[in-house]
């Protein structure tokens, strides 16, 4: 029984291990321990989804776990969403396309929450890409362009896919 | 953000949990989704020096429906997974609803049933409806279990019939019986803001008229409250008219915050008796 715990996690696809306080949220350890500073510390009560990352696919509130508890797990942030040559990848894209952050504060937390949206698969009207950002507070842009940009996202990920379908299906006709 | 540091124990079982409980008494904390803990902590308004992390145990996810008409649902199955169950929607359609209008995405991708019952917030979704469903739990000490009514584990403003070295291990609440409507109502300031008031209703019902009925409110008293009285009025009564049968509500004691008045919650708590009545009543008649 300790204070200080061994925990392994792999963020953005880079294994991290660190020692430090069993205390630690994952969004303290994270920030503090392994230098990820995109989420962001909001509210500490998992309401304003500013910390908001990706924990084995799923969206939590960074400041209300402890990373002890999700130690091997895989985690996501926004950083996590740059395309491979270190470009924005398509969400961020549509999100400054679209004047969809502001003061920024909440824009890697609204990432998050579009990312875990759009890899349902299933497209989502746009009620129900509000509903999706419905935990995530916004105090600057009124929403709106937030939710053009998930839907421009959303628009671009369909068609890159149905010319994925296109090219294939050229490809087996030669 | 700047907590004190404590020491974590990870348990693999739940006597495990229960004896370091008994160990550190009043010093430890257990944990498994963290969804209401965690504020607590990033506030300051807990300090443990102890936190067991029930999280990974082995036991505890299970959620079956039983021969004899019960969905058991395991102490650490998620908001989330229960909200999305399609056999528990099918058995108890009630208890994947309330979960669904618990916080966020994220807290209901955390948080726990076992967690929501034993943290026994006077506002909060299950401990209302588990009291609506006459629910029953199974607590247990890892070495001992007993089952303890909703309706006497509730006992006020988060405080509840667990001993120190006691964890909720399942939850035991009826399937919607053939004939029965349901319906789960709540009024809050923010769409995942604590509920100003809320109501859950299960009706039975023939030709126009109740058979039978359940009701409950939460979030104006410091605890669910059925409403007995309610039930009974409503036994005979023709579903056109329930809403002259129930007036002002009794046996609730609302407080005045900054979300509302006392006054508004009770006013409320009515309103919502009676959409929870009118809506479960039209399943029920769907139902029959």
């Amino acid at each position: 029984m300790s204070e200080t715990v061994t925990v392994t996690l792999v963020v953005n696809g880079r294994p991290v291990t660190r020692a430090a306080g069993a205390h630690l949220t994952l969004l303290r350890w994270l920030r503090d321990e392994a230098g990820v500073t995109d989420p962001k510390y909001g509210c500490g009560e998992g309401i304003c989804g500013a910390c908001t990352v990706l924990v084995d696919g799923e969206p939590v509130s960074a400041c209300i776990v402890l990373a002890a508890q999700v130690d091997g797990a895989e985690v996501t942030t926004a950083a996590g969403l740059l395309d491979r040559d270190g470009s924005l990848g398509p969400l961020q894209r549509a999100f400054h396309e679209h004047h969809a952050a502001q003061c920024g504060f909440c824009t890697p937390g609204m990432l998050m929450a579009a990312a875990a949206l759009l890899s349902g698969g299933r497209p989502a009207s746009r009620e129900e890409i509000r509903a999706a950002l419905h935990g995530n507070l916004c105090r600057c842009t009124g929403y709106g362009p937030i939710v053009d940009a998930v839907e421009a996202a959303q628009v671009e990920a369909t068609q890159v896919e149905a010319a994925q379908v296109e090219a294939a299906q050229q490809g087996q006709r030669r | 953000m700047f907590t004190r540091a404590f020491r974590y124990e990870r348990a693999e079982r739940y006597s495990d949990a229960c004896d370091l409980l008994r160990e550190h008494g009043d010093e430890a904390k257990v944990i498994a989704g963290g969804q209401s803990l965690l504020p607590m902590i990033n506030l300051g308004l807990v300090q443990p020096g102890l936190v067991v992390d029930i999280s990974r145990l082995a036991e505890g996810r299970e959620l079956t429906v039983t021969g004899d008409g019960y969905l058991v649902l395991g102490a650490l199955v998620t908001h989330a997974r229960l909200a999305a169950d399609a056999a528990a929607r099918a058995a108890q359609p009630l208890l994947p609803a309330a979960a669904g209008q618990i916080g966020n995405t994220r807290v209901r991708n955390r948080g726990t049933l076992g967690g929501s019952l034993a943290h026994g917030d006077p506002a909060a979704e299950l401990p209302l409806v588990m009291v609506a469903l006459g629910a029953t739990y199974e607590v247990t000490t890892g070495h001992a279990s007993r089952e303890i009514r909703a309706e006497d584990f509730h006992l006020g403003f988060f405080t509840t019939g667990l001993d120190d070295d006691e964890l909720i291990a399942s939850v035991r609440a009826p399937v919607l019986g053939p004939g029965w409507g349901w319906s789960f109502q709540e009024v809050a300031r923010r769409d995942g803001d604590f509920a100003m008031a809320s109501a859950a209703a299960l009706i039975r019902s023939a030709d126009g008229l109740i058979i039978e009925s359940r009701v409950a409110v939460g979030g104006v008293s410091d605890r669910p409250v059925r409403l007995a009285d309610v039930e009974t009025a409503l036994t005979g009564c023709a579903v056109a008219d329930l809403a002259e049968r129930v007036g002002p509500i009794q046996g609730i004691s609302p407080a005045d915050d900054t979300s509302a008045s006392a006054r508004y919650r009770a006013r409320l708590a009515r309103v919502l008796v009676l959409r929870a009545l009118a809506e479960a009543a039209g399943r029920a008649e769907e139902a029959a």
